[in-house]
């Protein structure tokens, strides 16, 4: 018994030449004709999600950051889920998960002046949380909110102190 | 007797396989149709590809899913299908298990374009292996009884 013969596999390759060709034109034009089409080659090292709808760049640089750190002039705050907080956070930070910041904002941020420098954070490079969390903030009367980009990856990288869940 | 019973066996399982792996990938598909910006992210968060391809995978693989899905569904043009489902699922796990490996904390993308659950990167690799062993159980089935030239009957040795 022969296995798989030739004619089984010329047979395939027509058919995948037939999917690939409707797909092409299914992709081709559903990104046409939508309104929010993309481009088919983009420069994704130059796209920024620090920038907000207005132009203004929220990233704060690793070194920046490590220095209102060491100051204690910042407020740091973890955008992550509560359990990703809990598994370990850049010490001192709060945690203010941006999918609950609606209805936890009130009690993380009592007490917290609106004129504090806050530094909002996530993980992972192109994570959107901290920026969420930071036009939230912003929109909430907080002036002086920045973002930490790929923050907890960075910081774990670069060893400086973190801690799990604060007691 | 016992032979009828097990050609039926044979023949559910493998019309089972083809209509799950079909709902499989055209459930994956229609989030992602419906916004490959957001698919596009989770493309770039792998961080595997390089710029270039990832716009082009965002629009085209949803399409692509969705195409085999429907093939496989229909029951036709089964081997072309089989084959690419067998490729593209193959691609996804090792995606998963490269991302595992190297740590990186991000969305599968696998069903959905949202980023804000925390990743179950273990189940997921589970869940897609799963997959992965429909899929090439179909590949052996399609191609075997396929090219012993026993298109109707699903039989295993000619």
């Amino acid at each position: 018994m022969t296995l798989i013969n030739s004619q089984i596999w010329i047979k395939t390759s027509r058919q995948v030449l037939f999917i690939a060709m409707i797909v092409l034109v299914a992709g081709f034009f559903s990104n046409k004709l939508r309104s929010d089409k993309m481009p088919f080659v983009e420069d994704w090292s130059e796209k920024s999600n620090t920038v907000t709808s207005s132009g203004e760049n929220l990233e704060l640089s690793l070194s920046e950051a490590k220095n209102l750190f060491n100051k204690g002039e910042a407020l740091f705050i973890d955008a992550r889920s509560g359990a990703e907080y809990d598994a370990g956070h850049i010490k001192g930070a709060k945690s203010l998960p941006y999918k609950e910041a609606d209805w936890q904002f009130v009690e993380v941020m009592a007490g917290v002046p609106e004129e504090s420098a806050i530094i909002t954070y996530c993980d992972g490079k192109m994570c959107e949380l901290s920026m969420e969390l930071a036009v939230f903030l912003r929109n909430a009367g907080y002036k002086n909110v920045k973002v930490l980009s790929n923050g907890w990856s960075v910081w774990k990288q670069n060893g400086l102190p973190v801690e799990t869940r604060a007691q | 007797m016992k032979e009828e019973i097990r050609k039926k066996i044979s023949m559910f399982l493998y019309h089972g396989a083809r209509i799950i792996l079909g709902i499989v990938f055209i459930y994956a598909s229609y989030d992602k149709i419906l916004h490959p910006a957001a698919f596009a992210k989770i493309i770039y968060n792998y961080q595997i590809l390089p710029d270039e391809l990832i716009n082009l995978s965002a629009i085209f693989l949803p399409w692509l899913e969705l195409t085999i899905g429907s093939l496989l569904i229909i029951g036709i043009w089964l081997p072309g299908s089989v084959f690419i489902g067998n490729i593209l699922l193959i691609i996804f796990f090792c995606a998963l298990m490269y991302n595992k490996a190297r740590g990186l904390d991000i969305s599968c993308g696998c069903f959905s374009t949202s980023q804000g659950e925390a990743p179950e990167s273990t189940l997921y690799l589970l869940r897609d292996f799963s997959f992965v062993v429909i899929a090439v159980y179909l590949f052996i089935k399609v191609f075997i009884s396929e090219s012993s030239g026993l298109k109707s009957s699903f039989r295993i040795t000619p």
